[in-house]
């Protein structure tokens, strides 16, 4: 510990000696001009597609209070003219919406008729009283089905899966003391109990003050409504079984909220990323590394050395950010921690792989980019598809809505990021050596070496099975940032790509370590290389139906899950694993290294066929 | 002249051999597949046809109600499978059973107010899709009950299309594709810059008979000449989309000169800093607040990008040429100073 901490040290007197002098004043008062903007701009109203639309108004015609409009003040005839001609996208005749025929005039005028709607919402809630002007109520309550299969239902926990709307519509839930009179809206078991208490009693001509209970629900609500142009808010309270709806007053949730919370998480880890992998790489090309390799501390010591000020930087940042957001600390600490490790892992991997800094800019990049994907991918479809507690950003979502999840979903989102970053400390540690860093080679050779590295040549067989084993938690994850480039294609064809990548990511994963072997004289028989087929098809199937455990707990059964995890059979999935990987190597191994891909597309073959008989059988 | 091609050949290949624009595009790819991942998202919860007609959803009602009453016509209007009942606990029952999805009860109305009940399956992903479709006919219900008691809402009926993909594609995904490219010219300035200078390779150049200015063009040039196939490549490519970016010439150039100002601000901190590390930092940060100060203009540079491309009749050739001032004095600063830079120690 105390050799971590003085590399620490080492390490921040880096950082510091980095910014000393003159250079220190510009970056600080850089960083105040950011905070001080930052904090001006989070203030204004964000109008995303701001005079995106032109619109011609009648001199006395009504104001147009929507940002995404410039409005032009002219007279009927011009306005018309303008029209035609094309000046302008549509004219406000009085209250008719004159539209041209043409597409962006069309979604103009769907956008003013919202738009313009809503305006006259607020009007309406002006002139007349309440019962008048939102005459319907919609009391919604969930109900159970009689004897449905248990499988899915045991395995949802979820309070409500509107979740979307449960902002709007949690400030509508009727408080806690309830008026005496008013019995119909609190406790509702049955609908037909419910029925029997219909207000009828309680209508306005008996409660002449402000009583009915929906009345102040379609008070709140229309507070929210009219201020709406605000961003979304996120920190929604309790959110209980019944909702009342007011169906005009229903505002479509944006899923702004993972975005936001994504951001503010991530792009600060962002910028200690850029210290931690541009130190690495300058100690790597002036040899400190190295020198520093040949002292005694051991290869962990040195990188969790490295990785622990940026570390602390960024757990003192998810602490700071969910305090203020107003979220649990314990729970934000939980729900993100994981997260950081996980690109931390990819960043060290980054680090050690690149030696020039327009690769590592990139792949930094991309990095970035793939892990807001998978934050921010599933976690679109709160509520909506259970797929998305493969996010440990809905875990955040549902922190911040006050809404709880369960020990398996927090292990479901959470568990392949701390793998990953286990794994990545275990390939760090063992490619940290001289050979590895110094090398400048292409990439594919460069991943070759590093389980060459990996792979202890005592223990052949049990480096294998391990291998595969712990190569479960990528091949998941690249799967799953597949489905997001898949997104592109048309929908017809989103499956068997599906399909087709996972089954090539998989013969890739479990076939490298052999190949490896192989391209370095260590194993050479076909004997030898089917045992050492069967021990990674074993331990891939292992870490196979771990994770696919881990997820049923979580997940119901769903196309997609089957897509990527095959069926629940046991041994012929193992004799499929084995088959392939076998003759993948046993390919590459007669006809050389070059047909390696060859070899891949065979097994791939092969595999595709199984699934898609099994996802046949299961549909 | 000459030298500068030959050192301008020298950046692009380094360029190309680092696959840099490879990556480029992969990581625009990401982002544009994200964005389309968050439009599926926003679809979802705008646009409750786009479920009904793009999957076979098939949602049955049930509905208690007085005859006469027009919701059952409302949402056989909205592609809903109603059955009626004569009483709530029948109604009930079947929900139970699962022969209907959800059942309505509208009581005998004695008052202004229509307190409804709805009730919908706990524990079933699809109560959100079965909410969304009810929307439209609840709304139209709601406005009938209003006409009824005399109250009279103005622009309920609903014209003109659907506006929100039309809006997030232009407002969102075109302006970030269009941009995207000149943050990463920006990247790959400081990258060369500090390489040579931490790498020492620059005092080898510099003994070479070329101008200072002539080494440094040739990176911002190579660094602006990848924005400018990206571009070009994103306007065809969405362009094979079916989404048409309109004044594309207008578009392009604006994305250039804003990828050539950029790249002109990373040369002069990427000469003042000399390390990549820092350079980078104060770019990051730089950006940030460039990005959100540019937000009150207006139209901001974003904005300016997709009302260009959305074909607002109102923007014109004059809202592009005043960007040609940070560029131009941007150019002059850094060639001014760029020598100076070099030599001076931070």
């Amino acid at each position: 510990m105390r050799t971590i901490l003085s590399i620490s040290k080492r390490e921040i007197t880096r950082l510091r000696t980095r910014f000393s002098g003159r250079s220190r004043l510009i970056v600080l008062a850089v960083v105040a001009l950011t905070i001080i903007s930052s904090y001006v701009i989070y203030h204004q109203d964000l109008v995303i597609s701001k005079g995106l639309y032109t619109v011609g108004v009648t001199p006395d015609g009504p104001p147009v209070a929507d940002q995404r409009f410039s409005v032009v003040k002219v007279e009927r005839q011009a306005g018309y003219d303008l029209l035609r001609q094309g000046a302008i996208d549509l004219y406000l005749d009085g209250e008719e919406i004159v539209s041209r025929g043409d597409d962006r005039s069309q979604y103009a005028a769907g956008a003013l008729q919202k738009s313009m709607a809503k305006q006259d919402l607020i009007r309406i809630s002006n002139e007349y009283e309440v019962d008048r002007a939102f005459p319907l109520r919609v009391e919604v309550s969930y109900l159970k089905l009689l004897g449905n299969d248990g499988a899915t239902e045991t395995a949802l926990t979820d309070t409500g899966a509107l979740t979307g709307r449960e902002e709007i519509l949690s400030e509508a839930q009727p408080p806690a003391a309830a008026g005496a009179e008013e019995p119909a809206v609190t406790s509702m078991t049955t609908p037909s109990a419910a029925i029997a208490e219909m207000p009828g009693e309680g209508s306005p001509e008996q409660a002449p003050s402000a009583g009915s209970e929906t009345d102040d629900v379609v008070r709140r609500q229309l507070a929210a409504f009219a201020d709406s142009n605000q961003l979304p808010e996120f920190k929604a309270e309790f959110v209980s079984e019944n909702e009342v709806i007011i169906p005009s007053l229903m505002q479509p949730p944006v899923p702004l909220a993972q975005i936001i919370i994504t951001f503010l998480y991530v792009v600060p880890v962002f910028f200690v990323s850029l210290f931690f992998t541009s130190g690495f790489t300058e100690e790597k090309i002036n040899r400190k590394l190295i020198v520093l390799l040949s002292a005694p501390v051991t290869r962990l010591q040195v990188i969790l050395g490295k990785m622990l000020p940026y570390f602390a930087y960024s757990v003192v940042i998810i602490i700071a950010i969910t305090l203020a957001l107003g979220g649990d600390l314990l729970l934000g600490v939980a729900i993100f921690v994981p997260v950081m490790l996980f690109i931390f892992s990819i960043y060290l991997m980054v680090a050690l792989t690149y030696r020039t800094f327009k690769d590592q800019t990139f792949f930094s990049v991309l990095a970035l980019s793939v892990v807001t994907v998978y934050l921010v991918g599933p976690a679109m479809f709160v509520g909506v598809n259970d797929l998305s507690y493969i996010s440990p950003l809905t875990l955040a979502v549902e922190m911040y809505r006050g809404e709880s999840f369960s020990v398996g979903e927090y292990f479901l989102a959470e568990t392949p990021l701390l793998l990953i970053f286990g794994q990545s400390l275990f390939v760090g540690t063992r490619v940290l050596n001289e050979e590895y860093l110094m090398g400048f080679k292409p990439l594919p050779t460069k991943v070759a070496q590093a389980l060459y590295f990996i792979i202890d040549r005592n223990h052949l067989s049990t480096s294998v099975f391990f291998l595969s084993l712990f190569m479960v938690p990528v091949v998941f994850m690249v799967q799953l940032s597949s489905i997001a480039l898949i997104s592109n294609l048309p929908a017809l064809f989103t499956l068997w790509f599906l399909v087709v990548i996972s089954v090539v990511v998989e013969e890739l994963a479990k076939s490298a370590g052999i190949i490896i072997l192989l391209r370095h004289g260590i194993v050479k028989s076909w004997p030898d290389i089917l045992k050492l087929s069967l021990l990674s098809a074993l331990g891939f199937l292992i870490g196979e139906k771990l994770l696919l455990y881990l997820a049923l707990s979580v997940l119901s059964e769903s196309v997609f899950i089957s897509a990527i995890f095959g069926s629940g059979l046991l041994v012929m999935p193992l004799i499929l694993h084995m088959v392939t990987t076998f003759l993948v190597c046993l390919i590459t191994a007669r006809l050389g290294i070059r047909y390696f891909p060859l070899a891949v597309l065979v097994g791939t073959v092969i595999h595709t066929m199984y699934n898609l008989l099994v996802i046949g059988a299961v549909a | 002249m000459n030298q500068y091609l030959a050192l301008l050949k020298r950046e692009l290949r380094s360029i190309l051999k680092e696959k840099t624009i490879v990556f480029a595009i992969m990581v625009q790819f990401f982002v544009a597949s994200f964005s389309s991942i968050i439009l599926v998202g926003i679809m979802a919860f705008y646009d409750p046809s786009s479920i009904s007609e793009n999957s076979q959803v098939n949602v049955r009602v049930g509905v208690v109600s007085e005859t006469g009453n027009p919701l059952p016509d409302y949402l056989r209007d909205g592609n809903l499978r109603v059955s009626s009942f004569s009483d709530a606990s029948r109604a009930e029952a079947a929900f139970l059973l699962g022969q209907v999805d959800a059942v309505m009860i509208v009581p005998e109305n004695r008052s202004d107010v229509v307190d409804m009940k709805l009730i919908l399956p706990e524990l079933d992903a699809r109560k959100t899709v079965i909410f969304m479709m009810l929307d439209e006919p609840l709304k139209r219900y709601e406005n009938h009950l209003r006409q009824v008691n005399g109250v009279q809402l103005n622009y309920a009926d609903s014209g003109g299309k659907p506006h929100t993909t039309y809006e997030f594609l232009y407002s969102v995904i075109v302006p970030i594709l269009m941009l995207f490219p000149a943050l990463i010219a920006g990247s790959i300035v400081i990258d060369t810059v500090s390489e040579e200078m931490e790498n020492k390779t620059f005092d080898t150049l510099m003994s070479a008979p070329v101008s200072l200015g002539q080494v440094f063009m040739s990176k911002i040039s190579a660094a602006v000449l990848t924005v400018v196939i990206q571009v070009i490549m994103w306007v065809g490519l969405l362009r094979l989309n079916s989404i048409t970016v309109l004044n594309p010439a207008l578009v392009i150039l604006l994305a250039v000169i804003i990828a050539t100002t950029i790249s002109f601000v990373t040369g002069i901190i990427a000469l003042y800093f000399k390390d990549r590390e820092r350079a980078q930092f104060v770019y990051s940060i730089v950006l940030v607040t460039a990005v959100g100060g540019s937000y009150f203009l207006d139209p901001s540079p974003f904005g300016l990008i997709s009302r260009l491309a959305a074909g607002d009749p109102g923007i014109n050739m004059l809202y592009v040429v005043p960007y040609l001032v940070p560029l131009v004095t941007m150019g002059v600063l850094f060639l001014r100073f760029s020598r100076r830079l070099v030599f001076a120690r931070n």
